[in-house]
């Protein structure tokens, strides 16, 4: 096991390098600059702006000034808000998304595998039918839909919750809630197979025999394995609930990461754009890796490697 | 050799009366029991076959065709869904829109078909460092926040139908490569391989005339769970001003632009949502029961 | 590995959650329809008739503080480089020019400045500071430091994209363009309260131009000290009613009292907190729970206009700009100029500006916007489709047969799409020639307009100052503003004369003369004239709609007991909604004053 974790780490860094350059060439050759405005700027302004940003060297050069910068994690200055690193925009903005998207994923897991457990355990009867109905309309209704209903619903009829902004506890309530969603039916689906699947197995069965409550066999035996789809889920869904929130920080204008990559890539804002998903790229690879050793952990017959 | 004693007649009947049953027929049975794929496959039917023949219906409006004054009114004799603040028919637009979302769909899961198979296919067939090599561009790819790919894809070239197709199916493929490269490196032992390589076949022929077509099934299972996501993708896409472009419109569009007038305007989110969620529905209802009917493990319960 | 499976529900019963997940879908459907079918206002019946006049909540906050949206994040909102609304509102709040306009008229009153003159030529000023002013640290403000900023602006390397409007400055120009020494630049600082500005030819709207944010000192010690980074709470260092106490980009701004400022007693507010959504829906959805008590402008959704004007707080005004969409003149068939006046002329700006945008904008068929005064505008472009379909007759198009498919380029933005769709709606309908449309995002839409590559595109202007050559400049030939390869030798001839013209009559009539070539030359096609439409909560007092969407905010106050001071007070009455037009109260005051681009 050390030695895989250990393998894996090493990868990380080619990984991150391909994509650094992967990223910054197609940047570059995309139409358009960072500068470009639809006022005109003056050629001699263009110019002093593009020579302070050392646009104006050969792009291999530029590209080995970013690599050297990298390693250091210093990706520079943001091109569209002057005056900040993008290493302070991706450090303040990143623990809302992270926030946003942890809330999300706690309550997906709190209430989705509760409710697969019991669609299993129940299964065939009206529990489990209202219980799969509700998240299957989950994964099909898309949250830029159902956001926009919870605010219409909570906050413009009655002034119950506030319709956007992330200022105090009562502001969190609606963006959780949206962005859960869709995990949560996911969630409640995969336990629910996951359970079946390990509920009708041999060893089950003779602890049944042996004796034990029920209650004992469902959490103490059968959950383990049975939460094993959710863990295998919640790697890469961690990963994109934090930076693919994008719709729901649009729609409750909550400053997180997502918005940010989006904007940068539009204003063609270089640095931010780079540093920003290398961040994520890293945050991803981590918790890939975190997941598989979880999953090891928790399914004694998974040899990793 | 023979015995030279002939079984009697009547232990040999009940195993004369048993036919084998292939994989496909089998699944089928079992698909055709599950009732509930069975009326998503017909509902998908259905809005397909609406979709196609949509210019060709009779009395249904120009889904273009605007009308200023009339601006955003509920639904009505005159206009079932209602119109939005352009005077256009919603119905007329839901019809439609349906036409250019599952085109999309389609589309976009048949590039990352034909993108994911061939990759995943070659990768478990070579093995080796190959497989490595091939599976970590993969790993990178995946690594790739995939929004941001999609918009320097649809900014660096045009903003066409075709580049939409192109972009929305190079996301999907890294999924279907891993599911193939699976089946190919459990399949690639077993003795029908060897024997069509002591035949003689290519290394071609054997990937794609044995290899691939016994990977049908999961892959079928797939592409049912991915036109889909596909659509909610373009949908994601139109929320950003990415999707098709105007005046062409699929669900997606019409729910993007609906939910932000939602207070106000309802039913512009509501009927085109409805569609979009039930035709999802039944994808998902179809790709589960297929998955089901082709699952072995459920073969040998006896179903 | 473990093989997962992702379903497993009982094939007899899959049915029955079909339908259970049908019934949820449809049941929040009915719910979303029967809670948005009642009144968007929806109250109690117990509810006072005078609040259900008013869009959403009116609780005034618990605490002094104003809270606002401002639009979109400002890229920076040091005044000497800032552009844009939102960079501006954020500089204004917290810096404090020569003069500053009035809240409602927008003339010009003394702020820095107790006072001016103006020399007999009509090229020299002489501004008097107060005494005593201070910066927010303490340190006296002097005015040296008027004259450091506008150099500082003026400066090549800091590449401010609004030193032109400082032009008007003798040799201004020149050195910001690199071709004169500072030096040569005509300003001086004699003494601590005296600041001379010479000019390179009378201009009437100068005084005007002082109250803009450029021409705001900037503090040489933070700057010089601090770099990009003086910006920053805690290092900056500011002139004006607040200072910057909070940033949380993308989130929020908050600002303070500041108690050095020169008039800090009849600054009535706490703390004022503008928040930077850029969605228009939700700027609205805050608005009515309560959460800001002023939507600005720009940030309504034209969608709902129709069910504000009805409301009380709902505010609107003429503003000093145009819609309009740019042609491509070199290529074809747009090279021919009957093709031009074709597609000018089957435009229905009345329907557009009625249907579509429900009467929040007017229509418009001029190049500048209305309200110069002393300026006659040439006869505006209408609507005949029987005169377009001749034009294209004669330009070689006749029945719109054979005609090359061009399109329409816009940026991504609900009103923009909706506009163009309208527009080759209406180019299908009369002139029967198809036309695409081009939807394209900030950055390659900017790409494709700076280098002139498209065929026809979106475009809006915004005047700085109150003449028609800050419209009418951007056409010249060469110009960096003049998007459409626009090149007319008699155009260009008639505003240079006019530029050496010092008789007002004769000058505003060649302008105008230059501006019925424009039009008749069609290579811009007027849609829209803006207009401001405001939210302001009944208990704010001190935002009125102004042409220029200018408001200091330095004076602005929240009344608790709002309720009982209704009437009298200025802009809540019914009737500040239509507003005077814009000729009438521009011509009330004394000059003119710039205003800023919003895309």
């Amino acid at each position: 096991m050390f030695t895989y974790i250990v393998r894996r780490v090493l990868l990380i860094v080619p990984t991150l390098w391909v994509i650094a350059t992967l990223t910054f060439f197609m940047m570059r050759l995309a139409p358009g600059g960072p500068f470009r405005a639809e006022r005109d700027i003056p050629p001699a302004a263009m110019e002093q702006l593009r020579h302070k940003y050392g646009l104006d060297r050969p792009l291999g050069e530029q590209y080995g000034r970013f690599l050297v910068h990298a390693v250091t994690l210093d990706f520079g200055v943001s091109y569209k808000y002057p005056g900040r690193t993008v290493r302070e925009i991706i450090f303040e903005a990143f623990p809302v998304s992270a926030e946003l998207g942890g809330w999300a994923l706690l309550l997906a897991v709190l209430a989705g595998v509760p409710i697969g457990v019991l669609a299993a355990v129940k299964r065939n009867t009206g529990a489990d039918y209202s219980a799969m109905g509700v998240a299957l309309a989950g994964v099909s209704i898309p949250n830029f839909v159902l956001g926009p209903a919870l605010v219409l619903g909570l906050s413009l009829t009655i002034f119950l919750l506030p319709p956007a902004l992330w200022h105090g506890p009562a502001s969190r309530v609606l963006p959780v809630l949206t962005l859960s969603a869709t995990y949560l039916a996911y969630i409640a689906r995969l336990t629910r197979a996951g359970m079946l699947e390990v509920l009708r197995q041999d060893y089950i069965r003779t602890a049944r025999a042996k004796g034990l409550s029920e209650r004992v066999v469902v959490f103490k035996h059968a959950l383990r394995l049975g939460f094993l789809p959710v863990v295998s889920f919640l790697g890469p869904a961690a990963a994109r609930i934090v930076m693919g929130s994008i719709v729901v920080e649009s729609i409750f204008a909550v400053p997180g990461l997502g918005r940010y990559l989006v904007n940068a890539a539009f204003n063609r804002d270089y640095t931010l754009v780079l540093g920003t998903v290398l961040f994520y790229a890293l945050f991803l690879i981590v918790l890939n890796l975190l997941v598989d050793v979880a999953y090891a952990v928790l399914d004694p017959r998974v040899e990793l490697g | 050799m023979s015995i030279g004693i002939a079984p009697p007649a009547t232990v040999l009947a009940p195993s004369r009366s048993v036919r084998g049953d292939s994989l496909w027929h089998d699944a089928w049975r079992r698909l055709r029991r599950n009732r509930a794929a069975v009326v998503a496959g017909w509902f998908l039917l259905l809005v397909a076959l609406v979709s196609i023949a949509a210019p060709w219906i009779p009395g249904l409006a120009d889904p273009a065709a605007q009308n200023l004054p009339l601006g955003a009114t509920a639904p009505s004799a005159a206009h079932w869904f209602g119109t939005d603040d352009l005077g256009r028919d919603i119905f007329a637009r839901v019809i439609f829109g349906g036409r250019i979302s599952l085109l999309v769909g389609l589309v976009g899961t048949l590039v990352s078909i034909v993108i994911g198979v061939s990759y995943g296919a070659i990768s478990g067939f070579r093995g080796g460092k190959w497989d490595l090599a091939m599976m970590r561009v993969v790993d990178i790819l995946d690594s790739l926040p995939y929004i941001f790919l999609v918009i320097l894809l649809l900014v660096f070239f045009s903003r066409s139908l075709i580049m939409l197709f192109i972009a929305l199916g190079l996301v999907q493929w890294l999924t279907m490569a891993r599911i193939v490269r699976g089946q190919v490196l459990s399949l690639k032992n077993q003795t029908f391989i060897e024997a069509a390589r002591a035949l003689g076949a290519s290394d071609g022929a054997i990937i794609f005339r044995h290899l691939v077509p016994n990977t049908l099934g999961p892959v079928i299972v797939y592409t049912t769970l991915t036109v889909p996501a596909v659509i909610l993708q373009e949908a994601f896409l139109s929320f950003l001003g990415l999707g098709v472009q105007p005046p062409a419109a699929s669900w997606g569009t019409l729910v993007s632009d609906g939910a932000r007038v939602i207070a106000l305007f309802p039913w512009l989110v509501i009927f085109p949502g409805v569609a979009l969620s039930l035709t999802l529905l039944c994808f998902n209802f179809l790709g589960d029961g297929l998955r089901d009917a082709l699952d072995p493990q459920e073969r040998k319960e006896g179903a | 590995m473990h093989r997962s499976r992702l379903s497993a529900l009982p094939r007899a019963h899959r049915a029955s959650a079909t339908l259970v997940a049908c019934a949820a879908l449809i049941a929040c459907a009915v719910l979303a329809l029967s809670c948005a079918s009642r009144h968007p206002d929806a109250r109690t019946a117990a509810e006072t008739a005078l609040h259900a006049r008013y869009f959403g909540s009116t609780t005034p906050p618990k605490d002094n503080v104003f809270r606002f949206n401002n639009g979109a994040e400002p890229e920076t909102y040091d005044p000497g480089i800032a552009v844009g609304q939102p960079d501006g509102r954020a500089a204004r709040i917290l810096f404090e020019g020569l003069t500053i306009p009035d809240p409602q008229t927008l003339e010009p009153r003394p702020a820095q400045a107790s006072r001016w003159e103006l020399s007999a030529d009509g090229l020299t000023y002489t501004f008097h500071l107060r005494p005593g002013l201070q910066w927010s640290d303490g340190a006296p403000l002097t005015a040296n430091d008027f004259l450091w900023s506008w150099m500082r602006v003026l400066r090549p390397s800091n590449a401010g994209r609004y030193a032109s409007l400082m032009y008007p400055i003798d040799h201004a120009e020149e050195y910001n363009k690199g071709h004169a020494d500072s030096s040569s630049v005509g300003l001086s600082a004699p003494d601590d309260t005296t600041f001379i500005v010479r000019l390179a030819s009378p201009t009437p709207y100068f005084v005007f131009l002082t109250q803009f944010y450029t021409f705001c000192p900037t503090p040489r010690f933070a700057i010089e000290q601090y770099g990009d980074q003086w910006t920053r709470p805690g290092k900056i260092v500011s002139n004006g009613a607040y200072v910057l106490s909070e940033w949380r980009q993308q989130d929020r701004f908050v600002f303070t009292k500041n108690p050095r400022y020169w008039d800090a007693a009849n600054v009535k507010l706490d703390r004022i907190e503008a928040y930077s959504v850029d969605d228009l829906n939700t700027s609205v959805n805050l608005y009515k729970s309560g959460a800001i008590a002023w939507t600005t402008s720009g940030y309504i959704p034209s969608t709902f206009i129709p069910y504000l004007r009805d409301f009380k707080d709902y505010q609107h005004g003429a503003y000093q700009g145009t819609y309009f969409y740019s042609i491509n003149v070199t290529r074809k068939p747009l090279d021919n100029v009957w093709v031009r006046r074709a597609l000018n002329w089957s435009i229905d700006r009345v329907s557009i500006t009625r249907d579509l945008l429900k009467r929040s904008r007017e229509p418009w068929g001029d190049f500048c916007p209305s309200g110069y005064p002393g300026y006659t505008p040439p006869p505006q472009i209408g609507f005949d489709p029987v005169k377009a379909r001749e034009y294209l007759a004669k330009g070689g198009y006749p029945g719109g047969k054979g005609f090359p498919k061009i399109s329409i380029m816009f940026n991504s933005s609900e009103d923009h799409k909706r506009l163009a769709e309208a527009i080759q709606q209406m180019w299908k309908r009369y002139l029967n020639i198809d036309i695409e449309l081009s939807n394209q995002e900030w950055g390659s839409f900017l790409q494709a307009t700076t280098a002139v590559q498209y065929d026809i595109a979106r475009r809006s202007w915004i005047g700085d100052y109150l003449d028609p050559t800050t419209f009418l400049g951007c056409m010249m030939t060469g110009d960096g503003n003049n998007r459409a390869h626009y090149s007319n030798p008699r155009y260009d001839h008639l505003l240079h004369q006019a530029a050496r013209e010092l008789v007002p009559e004769k000058r505003l009539a060649m302008l105008s003369e230059a501006e019925k070539i424009l039009l008749d030359d069609s290579p811009v096609l007027p849609v829209y004239q803006y207009s401001v439409n405001d939210l302001v909560k009944p208990y704010v007092h001190g935002i009125w709609p102004t042409a220029l969407d200018t408001h200091p905010l330095a004076h602005v106050y929240i009344d608790r007991e709002w309720e009982q001071h209704l009437a009298p007070v200025a802009g809540m009455a019914p009737v500040a909604r239509v507003t005077p037009g814009p000729s009438a109260r521009l011509a009330a005051i004394a000059g003119r004053f710039p205003i800023e681009e919003t895309p």
